[in-house]
C-alpha cells in the first residue's frame, strides 16, 4: 500500500502559488514555481527562499554532546569553536558513508545535526547503535517533526532577513559564513545559520511551524523569489556540491566522493577511522561539460587512450543537467581512479579527452579542474 | 487552461498530428510542454529515418527531465524543423507552431483512425 505523503507547514502556500509538487523522501515538496531558470537566476543575483522542512533535525544534548558528535563524524567537531557549523560525512566502521550532514555546534552541551530527509531513519538507527556501544554522557533527540526549515539564499539574503526582522542591522558583520546562532524573532527562539547548498551567501533558519508561516509571508511580501527543489539541485551541481544518492552512497567512502578535506585524523577518534587510514580510494569524482547535449545520471563516461587510440569506459555520470548559468550541459561523474590514472600518466599527467555516451551517441566533453561556477559566498 | 486545437489529431502520449494527404506534421501538445516546464533540448531523427507508430522518434528535455517523443504514425521523415532544435523554448511559447518533423505516411489507414480527436484528447488532459 502507498503511504500517504507528508506535508510541510507550507504545502498549502506552495499550492496557492501553483508550484509543481512531487514526492520527495516521503514528503510532497515544491519542485518549481515559475521556471527553473528564473529561480536559479534569482539565487545567483538576488535572493530566493526554499522550503526544506523535509530535512531532519537531531539534537545531541548533555555534557558529552560535542564529544559524541565528534566521535560520530569524520570532520573535526571538537576543534571547532562554539557557534560554528561543520559539514561532514557520517561513516560506518568500514568507512562507507551513511549520510552527509551539517553539524551545528550551538553550545558546549548542545549540538544540532541536520540530515538528509531520505536518510533520516537510517541515520537515526546508525547513531543510536553507535551511541549505545559507547559511554558518552549525552542524549539524542529526533526533533524533525517539530522543526520547519527555510533556506534563504543569494547575495541579497542579508538584506531580506534584516528586513524580515530575523537579523539585526549590526549582526551581519560578525555573522561569518558557516556560523550559527540562536536568536529571538518576535519573542520566539530561532536557530539561524549562515549555511546553504547553493554556493551563494545565505542562511538557513530552523523554527517552529507557526513561525515558519510568518517568516514565509514576510519574505513573500518583500518579493523574495520562492524556489523549488529543482533549482536547488541545479545550484548545488553548478558549484559541484555532492548529493547523497548521486556522488555519495552506502558503497563509497568519503575519499571516493572527493571529500578528503572532511576527514580529519589528527588527535581524535571517530567511527571508521581505522579503515579510512588505510583504505585506497577506488573512485574519484570528476567535472565535465559539453555543448549540444545534456548528460544525465547513469550515462557512461569514457576516456580516450591517448597513445593506442580507442576508448575505455571508466565510470558514469552521477549528476547531470543543463546549467542555466553557463548554458552548457554539466556533469559530475564517478570514475575508476586506477583506470584514469593509467591514461593520464601516458598523457604527461594531463587529463586526456573524456567523452559521455548520451543515448548511444558519443559526445566529447571538457574536463574541469574547478567547479563550473564559483558562488558568491563569503 | 490547456490549449487544444480543434482541427488537429492527438495521441495519448501528448503529440499533436496534422494530416495532409500522404504526409503528416507533428509536435508536442500544450499539455506536454506545460508538464515538462522549460524545454532546453530537442533531439529529432534525421531526414530519411523510418518511423514505426508508437516507437520513440526523439527526445525533449527540460532542465530536470528527459521525455521520449513517440511516432504517432508509421512513415519516413522528410523534413525536420531546425528552429525547434536551435531554439527549444519555441515548444513552450507556441507548441502548435513548433512543428518537429514532417513525415511521409507509409502505414495503413487504420493507424490514423486510432488517433484521438480534440474532444477525446481533452478528456485525457482533464
Amino acid at each position: 500500500m502507498m503511504e500517504a505523503l507528508l506535508n510541510t507547514e507550507l504545502t498549502q502556500y506552495h499550492q496557492r502559488l501553483h508550484a509543481k509538487m512531487a514526492a520527495f523522501a516521503g514528503f510532497e515538496m515544491p519542485i518549481q514555481y515559475t521556471t527553473v531558470k528564473e529561480e536559479v537566476c534569482s539565487v545567483r543575483s538576488g535572493v530566493g527562499v526554499f522550503d526544506v522542512s523535509h530535512m531532519g533535525e537531531f539534537f545531541i544534548e548533555g555534557n558529552d554532546a560535542v564529544a559524541l558528535a565528534d566521535y560520530l563524524v569524520t570532520n573535526d567537531i571538537k576543534g571547532a569553536g562554539e557557534g560554528r557549523a561543520i559539514y561532514s560525512p557520517l561513516c560506518r566502521e568500514d568507512g562507507t558513508v551513511v549520510d552527509d550532514l551539517i553539524v551545528y555546534k550551538l553550545r558546549k552541551d548542545k549540538v544540532l545535526l541536520c540530515v538528509n530527509a531520505g536518510n533520516m531513519q537510517k541515520d537515526w538507527q546508525h547513531i543510536q547503535r553507535i551511541k549505545n556501544a559507547t559511554t558518552f554522557s549525552a542524549q539524542i533527540y529526533d526533533r524533525s517533526s517539530d522543526y520547519s526549515l527555510l533556506a534563504i539564499q543569494g547575495p541579497k539574503a542579508v538584506e531580506a532577513l534584516t528586513m524580515a526582522g530575523v537579523l539585526g542591522t549590526s549582526d551581519e558583520m560578525e555573522f561569518s559564513y558557516y556560523s550559527v546562532r540562536e536568536v529571538k524573532f518576535d519573542g520566539v527562539d530561532l536557530i539561524v545559520a549562515r549555511t546553504g547548498y547553493t554556493g551563494e551567501d545565505g542562511f538557513e533558519v530552523f523554527c517552529d511551524h507557526r513561525t515558519v508561516v510568518k517568516l514565509w509571508e514576510r519574505l513573500m511580501a518583500q518579493g523574495v523569489t520562492p524556489c523549488g527543489l529543482a533549482a536547488r539541485d541545479i545550484l548545488r551541481l553548478e558549484v559541484c556540491y555532492p548529493l547523497y544518492g548521486h556522488e555519495l552512497s552506502d558503497e563509497l567512502t568519503p575519499f571516493d566522493s572527493g571529500l578528503k578535506w572532511t576527514v580529519k585524523f589528527h588527535d581524535r577518534n571517530f567511527v571508521g577511522k581505522e579503515v579510512l587510514q588505510q583504505v585506497v580510494p577506488r573512485f574519484q569524482i570528476i567535472r565535465l561539460s559539453l555543448q549540444g547535449g545534456i548528460p544525465r545520471q547513469g550515462h557512461p563516461v569514457e576516456i580516450m587512450r591517448s597513445t593506442e587510440g580507442g576508448v575505455d569506459v571508466v565510470g558514469q555520470v552521477t549528476s547531470g543537467t543543463l546549467s542555466p548559468t553557463i548554458n552548457k550541459g554539466i556533469a559530475l561523474a564517478l570514475v575508476e581512479k586506477s583506470k584514469i590514472e593509467i591514461f593520464n600518466s601516458k598523457n604527461g599527467g594531463k587529463h586526456t579527452q573524456y567523452s559521455i555516451i548520451i543515448r548511444d551517441k558519443r559526445h566529447l566533453v571538457d574536463y574541469h579542474d574547478k567547479a563550473f561556477i564559483t558562488g558568491g559566498h563569503k | 487552461m490547456t490549449k487544444i486545437l480543434e482541427h488537429l489529431k492527438y495521441t495519448k502520449d501528448h503529440e499533436w498530428v496534422s494530416i495532409d494527404g500522404g504526409h503528416y506534421t507533428m509536435g508536442i501538445s500544450d499539455y506536454a510542454q506545460s508538464a515538462l516546464g522549460d524545454i532546453v533540448f530537442v533531439e529529432l531523427p534525421p531526414v530519411g529515418t523510418k518511423l514505426i507508430k508508437g516507437k520513440t522518434l526523439g527526445v525533449v528535455e527540460s532542465i530536470k527531465s528527459v521525455s521520449d517523443v513517440y511516432a504517432p504514425l508509421s512513415g519516413e521523415v522528410v523534413a525536420i524543423n531546425s528552429e525547434v532544435t536551435s531554439t527549444p523554448e519555441f515548444c513552450n511559447s507556441d507548441p502548435y507552431a513548433a512543428w518537429m518533423i514532417k513525415v511521409k505516411i507509409t502505414g495503413d489507414a487504420s493507424e490514423a483512425s486510432a488517433l484521438l480527436d480534440h474532444k477525446s484528447y481533452r478528456e485525457i488532459c482533464s
